[in-house]
């Protein structure tokens, strides 16, 4: 058990040296100290020793608390949005349609991302992360663009799902 | 008592008659033969010694009419009987220390007090607590879960503290740590946890972060504040989605779960 210990700490702290030379030239993150060394999934990288606690990364309210009370006020908001599309058409009241529809494609985007956040995160997938960030961005963008477009220039969001209701 | 006893055994005996008292042995139950009831117990093995073999799940059949009533006696039986390599924490055998959490039959929870599903012709699967590195057996490594228990500085931190005496507290506040502060951190919860499997470096996860609430919650701490604000980022609190596996799996029926809402909406409203 101590002699394994022993092991996999002098292991790493020999992976952590070659690593730390390596990570100059890499973008850091906003995680924990615990992260600025390439993502091992064989095996725990203890820093330090094992009486030292872990470290947080630097406080971010618009990624923290705020991000949060965003996205809670969105969804909730999403709901009378919703009530309201039931009654009203979107041609004549274009801004409840318009409403819903932003509200909407953010709603999306923020649970997407919460998914990238999850599972490829940049930390421990420096290149697929990035791509499927920038991928995400990139559809959010374009689906605003088109539905604005939808919305201007033809029947709009309300209107479109109510034909495709009774259809 | 003795002498009248004798006497009247002498009585008996000189009327030639038999007594109508038997004898205290047939006085006594016959004990009865409880019947064998042999169960399977499947229980992962992992041997750090032998690094090329996989992992594999090792049957052990043992009859529980001579086995006490939870899973842990069962695993000291084979470990006493079977098999003395079979490796695992154990230490109060009565739900107070957390050594003996691992997953039986799909469930974190702790050896001692999970009781044996008595259905015989049904296996029980063990496993170690899962998304942890194993170091023998049933045994995870820890080590993370205590840094990430430490890093919220579980303590009391008071910068004013009283003259003299104690820190008093008044009964609705020391309420307010109830259903927390019985946490034993056994890391139930935390390894039940699919945020906590997916981003275990960072998340800090639901047992620390009920122990963090506990101290924010705390009226005699006074760096609410700061506890608060390490957590606001991306990773530590709001990887918490709330599954709610924390609390359906904790052994001690705590609420995790309920706490981590809790720093979400003090944190909000902050």
């Amino acid at each position: 058990m101590s002699s394994s210990l022993v092991l996999r700490s002098t292991f790493s702290r020999s992976l952590v040296h070659r690593l730390a030379a390596r990570s100059v030239t890499h973008a850091r993150y906003a995680t924990s100290e615990a992260t600025q060394f390439k993502y091992v999934p064989g095996g725990p990288i203890i820093q330090g020793t094992v009486n030292d606690p872990t470290t947080f990364p630097p406080p971010s309210r618009s990624h923290g608390s705020y991000h949060w009370s965003f996205e809670r006020l969105l969804s909730a908001g999403l709901v009378p949005l919703t009530a309201a599309a039931f009654f009203t058409t979107g041609s004549n009241y274009p801004v409840i349609d318009g409403l819903l529809g932003v509200t909407l494609v953010m709603h999306s985007h923020i649970g997407f991302d919460s998914c990238l956040v999850d599972y490829l995160h940049p930390r421990k997938f420096p290149v697929l992360g990035k791509v499927a960030t920038w991928t995400l961005r990139t559809a959010t963008v374009a689906t605003l663009v088109g539905l604005y477009q939808f919305n201007t220039n033809d029947i709009g969001l309300t209107e479109l799902i109510a034909r495709v209701w009774t259809a | 008592m003795q002498s009248l006893l004798t006497a009247g055994r002498s009585v008996h005996l000189a009327l030639g008659k038999r007594a109508f008292s038997s004898s205290a042995r047939r006085w006594q139950a016959v004990p009865q033969e409880k019947p064998v009831l042999m169960k399977e117990f499947k229980i992962y093995r992992w041997n750090p010694d032998q690094p090329e073999k996989k992992p594999e799940l090792q049957s052990y059949k043992i009859d529980l009419n001579q086995t006490g009533p939870m899973i842990l006696d069962a695993l000291i039986k084979i470990k006493n009987e079977i098999d003395p390599t079979l490796t695992f924490r154990r230490s109060c055998r009565e739900g107070i220390c957390g050594s003996c959490a691992m997953n039986i039959d799909g469930q974190n929870t702790l050896a001692c007090l999970c009781r044996i599903d008595r259905e015989g012709s049904k296996n029980t699967k063990i496993y170690p607590l899962p998304h942890m590195y194993v170091v023998k057996d049933l045994v995870p490594d820890m080590t993370l879960f205590y840094k990430q228990y430490k890093s919220i500085q579980p303590w009391l931190q008071n910068d004013n503290p009283p003259e003299k005496g104690e820190h008093l507290q008044s009964p609705e506040d020391r309420r307010k740590l109830d259903g927390m502060y019985e946490c034993i951190l056994c890391a139930c919860c935390s390894t039940s946890c699919p945020s906590y499997w997916w981003s275990q470096d960072e998340y800090l996860g639901p047992a620390t972060l009920m122990q963090a609430y506990r101290w924010i919650a705390d009226s005699r701490d006074t760096q609410g504040a700061e506890r608060k604000e390490r957590l606001q980022n991306e990773l530590s609190l709001y990887r918490c989605h709330t599954i709610f596996n924390c609390t359906r799996t904790c052994p001690k029926g705590l609420n995790p779960a309920a706490a981590i809402a809790k720093i979400k909406l003090e944190l909000a409203v902050d």
